[in-house]
Formats: structure tokens, sequence, C-alpha cells
């Protein structure tokens, strides 16, 4: 999950390095409230999901397989866990069921309440100092790297 | 020039007012007994002792941590106190021996949710995955509060990343509500309610996606204030739904609350969602008690949401609220019913929007760059491990469902539908606001319920949210009040009237409520814990 936003970030600011405590420009992906790396996140998703969403039917949508969801979230989970999470989780999912009862036709979806125009501010590199506080944070750090183990292809 | 309220008392020992002893209901428009005078503003109060020399800085931060000392053990509030506490106060002491300039906050002790970034001092949003976590910076929030001479108390407990409605989530404590220790104070801000019920604090600052300072606010007795999305700039508020988080004030008055937004509010450019609308001077509003006029709202038009009092929400809130209703009749208001025809959508909605953007928003917290990780053979191993022992049971629910809502082919029937349901909403309380000045309604179905009641049930729990989250989606401005008592707990449960403003309106909010508040006869809201405590 992690690396797929970071791509998103990647790809929509190519002047952006990958993970390098020395391009602080990489802070802007660790705080809170960058609505433009959720923005961008966020569209880049709508379009993954979209191009696979066929007819919006919704009487054929499966329940949740939460084994395969966690796994996607990138989340283990206990057996104990697993079950207790798939009673819960089909009964909110049940409940928001509701919602397919609403007439949406020519409804426009609202991202989120209204705002005025839109407040980009310019992409521009700005130096960060407090970069030891950075560096202390991280778990796993060999200068000038963060230390992560391989990623095994599966299947 | 700051409006004056009540003459300034000694802060060395708080004015404990008699509590009135009744399991009734404490009705708003009672005129028995003795006069309880109306609450009065401590940020108004700390700075006119401190500009006097009737005491300093320190001897105020003194008090405090002395109470915090010895209601901590029972009430557990804060995750962490700053040692810093003593160190800031002396350096307003210093400043007003130089004659220095003070900012409107000098002196003011002021908590802040777990869940907004405090450099240097943990915030870990409550969660394991971020237990020693410090972050590099400062929330915009609180820059701007150290900026006009605030002092950070400490960090409020909460439920974990934002997710649930009683601090039970928290993967540390769960803070008990001041009124009954039994009981929970509510959440997911329900330290940061809780500490200023307890007078641990002068004003907090919490978060709100769905309620979670309304609703703590009503359970605890003390004024909750949520501004309109883009009000205040969410930088360094960790995020839990993008397009419904905000920041949003503690007080125990009206006053409190109102200056502590003012405070914290304005365009960032680190939000691009921040708003760029100018910040009315809200002291205005703030008049005393004696230059109110005899019918100080005459002609304001309140619509009351007529959904909100339906069956499922107790019969001691519904008669608090239409007291409530009463007594802003008195005052002068015009009172309608209002129906919002989409209001039983909002909650399905919110929870397939909220969880769906925590999905995404919680993706960060993968044990790489920060936080707790779980070393692993294997990267993804090692995302799914940390993640997993990270994450507490709720929050990794509510991925899973975010997760579902958002997978291929599930977009259209959940996400963007609850889209369409939150236009809906918006055009609902458009309609309405335009035929009214504010809107009110019930803070939530009933008072502070038991630790544990709700815990096992998730949709139990959703359910109590039914007055809050409509409000988020639509993005209006709301505060929470306290209206009265019910039933329950050793001196009785306070129950909080929830007012909706128009997007950017909350001077009208704040005029409204500070001239409710400072009228309202009957109770005073102090909670029964302070009696034995200094």
């Amino acid at each position: 999950m992690a690396t797929r936003a970071l791509l998103a970030v990647v790809s929509a600011s190519p002047n952006r390095c990958f993970i390098s405590p020395s391009r602080i420009t990489i802070l802007q992906s660790l705080t809170s409230s960058s609505s433009v790396h959720f923005h961008r996140h966020s569209r880049k998703i709508h379009r993954i999901a979209r191009s696979y969403s066929s007819d919006s039917d919704s009487s054929a949508l499966q329940p949740p397989d939460v084994s395969r969801l966690a796994q996607t979230a990138r989340i283990s989970l206990t057996p104990a866990e697993i079950e207790e999470c798939e009673t819960k989780i089909r009964r909110v999912i049940d409940w928001f069921g509701q919602l397919q009862q609403v007439d949406v036709n020519s409804v426009e979806p609202a991202i989120r309440a209204e705002m005025d125009g839109r407040n980009l501010r310019e992409d521009a590199p700005e130096t960060f100092e407090n970069r030891d506080s950075i560096r202390a944070s991280i778990p796993s750090f060999e200068e000038a790297y963060l230390k992560v183990p391989k990623i095994l292809n599966k299947e | 020039m700051l409006s004056t309220l009540q003459p300034p008392r000694s802060l060395s020992l708080l004015p404990l007012r008699r509590f009135r002893n009744s399991k009734t209901i404490v009705s708003a428009s009672s005129s028995t007994t003795s006069v309880i005078s109306p609450p009065q503003s401590q940020i108004l109060t700390t700075r006119r002792s401190l500009l006097s020399g009737e005491t300093t800085a320190a001897e105020i931060a003194k008090s405090y941590l002395s109470r915090i000392r010895l209601t901590e053990p029972q009430l557990k509030c804060f995750l962490h106190v700053s040692e810093n506490v003593l160190k800031d106060a002396q350096e307003i002491d210093q400043r007003i021996a130089k004659g220095e300039e003070l900012g409107p906050l000098a002196g003011v002790l002021i908590g802040v949710k777990d869940n907004i970034c405090t450099q240097g001092m943990p915030s870990t949003a409550a969660s394991r995955i971020l237990e020693h976590y410090r972050p590099p910076f400062d929330a915009t929030a609180v820059k701007k509060i150290k900026e006009l001479g605030g002092i950070v108390v400490g960090k409020t407990n909460m439920d974990e990343f934002g997710m649930g409605s009683t601090t039970e989530a928290s993967a540390f404590q769960v803070t008990a509500n001041p009124w009954d220790l039994s009981r929970v104070p509510g959440g997911s801000s329900g330290g940061s309610a809780a500490a200023v019920a307890a007078r641990q604090c002068m004003v907090s600052l919490g978060s709100d996606t769905g309620g979670s300072v309304r609703q703590p606010a009503s359970f605890c007795g003390v004024v909750g204030l949520k501004p309109t999305y883009g009000r205040v700039s969410r930088f360094g508020l960790m995020a839990y739904a993008s397009s419904l988080d905000v920041i949003g004030c503690f007080g125990s008055t009206v006053a409190d609350a109102g200056m502590l937004l003012h405070a914290i509010s304005g365009y960032d450019r680190f939000d691009s969602t921040s708003s760029k609308q100018d910040v009315p001077e809200f002291q205005s509003q703030f008049l005393s008690v004696d230059h109110f006029e005899s019918k100080p709202l005459n002609g304001v038009k309140v619509g009351i949401i007529r959904e909100t009092l339906e069956d499922g929400v107790d019969s001691g809130v519904r008669s608090a609220t239409q007291e409530a209703a009463s007594h802003l009749e008195a005052l002068g208001c015009v009172l309608t019913e209002v129906s919002l025809p989409s209001f039983s959508l909002g909650l399905p909605a919110y929870y397939v929007i909220a969880s769906s953007e925590s999905s995404s928003n919680l993706s960060r917290y993968d044990g790489v760059r920060y936080g707790n990780q779980v070393m692993a053979e294997e990267l993804n191993k090692l995302y799914e491990c940390s993640r997993g022992e990270g994450f507490g049971g709720e929050v990794k629910m509510r991925i899973l469902m975010g997760t579902y809502a958002l997978s291929a082919g599930y977009y259209d029937a959940y996400y963007k539908r609850a889209q369409q349901v939150r236009t809906l909403i918006r055009k609902d309380f458009k309609a309405a606001l335009e035929q009214n000045d504010i809107l009110i309604s019930p803070a939530a179905p009933s008072a502070a319920y038991k630790i544990g009641e709700k815990k096992d049930d998730p949709l139990a729990m959703y359910a109590g949210d039914i007055m809050t989250v409509n409000v988020n989606l639509a993005g209006l401005p709301a505060m929470v009040l306290p209206c009265g008592l019910v039933e329950g707990g050793p001196s009785g449960l306070p129950v909080g009237l929830q007012m909706i403003g128009a997007a950017f309106d909350e001077e009208k909010l704040l005029k409204v409520g500070h001239i409710f508040e400072q009228t309202l006869k009957g109770s005073s809201f102090v909670p029964p814990l302070l009696a034995n405590v200094p």
C-alpha cells in the first residue's frame, strides 16, 4: 500500500526522489494533511477502480472476503481475528446496503464540502531544517538509506 | 479591545458553585434557588490576572499541574504531560516583567488531542503503531497557539486514529467521564473534553470527523466547537477522512471556545483545502450579560430538526432539547420545525466515506519511515506484521471495510453512491439554512453511557453518531453547549444542545451560544469530582 502511495506521489511529480533522506521534498508525503498527495493518490485509485468496474449492478456484489481484503490492505490477521472481523464486517456492509435504495439518478457526487477554488501551491522544493528529527524516527536507517527487506515475487 | 465579562476572580481556587442535587431533569428556565452567576471566560480571566499582577503564569500553571496530579489516576485524560509547562509559564512571566506585548493566549493552558502533531512531544493518535513517534514539526494550529503565548499542557487520549466514540479504542487507556467515573467521556476527542471539564487545562484542541468534538462536549458538559471545513488548517492533523476532518475547540464557555478558534483559524498554504475566507473578530460577540437587551436574540430564526427528536432519542434528552428551545424563544428567537428528508441516510453514507478515505490515509503507516516496525524477511510481510500488530481492532475493521468499498467493481455501489447522498444532504441543509439563521438538535441520542456498554456492537456505537455526521458531510460549522442535566451518575449527567450554522458563519453560532449560555438559569456545569479538588 505504501509503495503504491509513494508511486502515486512520484508519478504525479517527476522531480521528486523516491525515498531518500537527502531530498527533503519527500517530507510532503509524510505530512498528514497534504491534500495534494491525497487527491492525486485517490484519483489514481479511482481510475484503477473504474477501469475494472463493469456495470454498477449492485445485486452482483460479493460479500466481503476478509482474508483477501487483509492481503490487499497489507494487514496480517490471526484466524481468530478473521472470524471476528468477518461477522462484524458483514453486518456493517449489509447495513451499508440501504444506500442502494436511494434514488441518486442525476445527482452529482460531492467530493467534499464546497470550496473556494483551487489552492495548490507552487511545486517548488523547500529545505526542511529538522532532518535529524526525521532520521531519528526511521526504524531501520543506514546512512543514507532506509533499510527494508527484499521483495519476493509471489506465484 | 476585548469585551468584558464578569469581574475577575482568583484562579488559585476555582469558583466552585453549589451544585444542585437533583435526580430529576433540571429545567433550563427554572428560576428557583440561589442565583448562580453565568460561567466566565478562563482566557479573559487569565489575561486580566496576569496584566494586573494579581497572579503569575507560573502560579497558574502550578495549580493546574497539581490538579492534574490529583485527578489523572482516576480520569486518565492525558497520554503525555509536557515537561515544559512551568518553563513555558516562566517565559511568559519574564515577558510581562519586561513590559513586552502579550499574545491573546498568553499563559493559557491548552490540551492537544494526540492526533495533532506537536514537535518533540509524543504524538501517537493513541495507536501502538506510533507509540514513540515524536514529530519533527508542529501542526499549524499548534504553531499558532504557541505564537500567541499559549502553553501546551500535554497530549490527550482519544480513540485510535479518531475511530470511535468513547476512547475505549485507545491502545493505551480508557478515559473516565468526570461526571461519573464508570461512564465514557465520549469520543474520539474524549480526553480533550474530559480534561476541560475537570479543569486540568483551560481549553483544548480536538478533531471532529463525524462528531468527535461535539459528542464528547455533550457527554462531559463543556462547549465543543466544530468549525466550517477549511476554516482551520489540517496540516499536522493525522488524517482519518480527509474530506470530513476538522480541528475543533473545547472550552468551559462559548467565549473560550470561540477565542481559541479565532487563534487557530486562517488560510494555510500547507493545506490545499484551507479556505481564504476572512476570519471575523469573534470576540465582538462576547458581550457582558449586563449589556444584553431584554430580548437579545430578537428575530433570530431557529429551525429545530424534526428527525432528531423522533424515536431512538432518550426522553431526558428530548425534554432538555425542548426546554433549550423554549429558552431560545424567551430570548426572542422565532422557532420553527424543519425537516431534512435525507437525514437518516447520513449515517451509512458517512461510514462508507470515512472508512474508504481512512483505508487510503492509513496506508502510510507501514513501519518503514516512522512508527513501530516488525522486522520480517520480506517487504510485504514487514508491512503486514507492522500493521497487524500496530493497529487495534476497530482500526483494522474500518480499513478493511474501506478497502472493500473501494475495490474494483464496488466503487460505484458504495463510495460514489455515498458521495451522491452527500450532495442530497448538503442541499437539504442549504435549503433549511436559507429559511433559518441556525438549526438546533440534540448532540447525541443519550447522555454518557457506561464503559463497556457498546464495545462489542459496532452498529450500536455508530448509531450514536446520528446527530452529528450530517454536519461533517455538509462541511458546516456547529457548536455543542451544555443545556441541561438528565438522571444518572452521582449528580446527574450533562446533555448538550447542538447549534448548526451556515458555512463560515461561526460568528452567528457564537453570538447565539454565548447569549444562551450567559442567560441559562438553573444548573452549573462543574462535575462533582471537583468538589474536593482545589
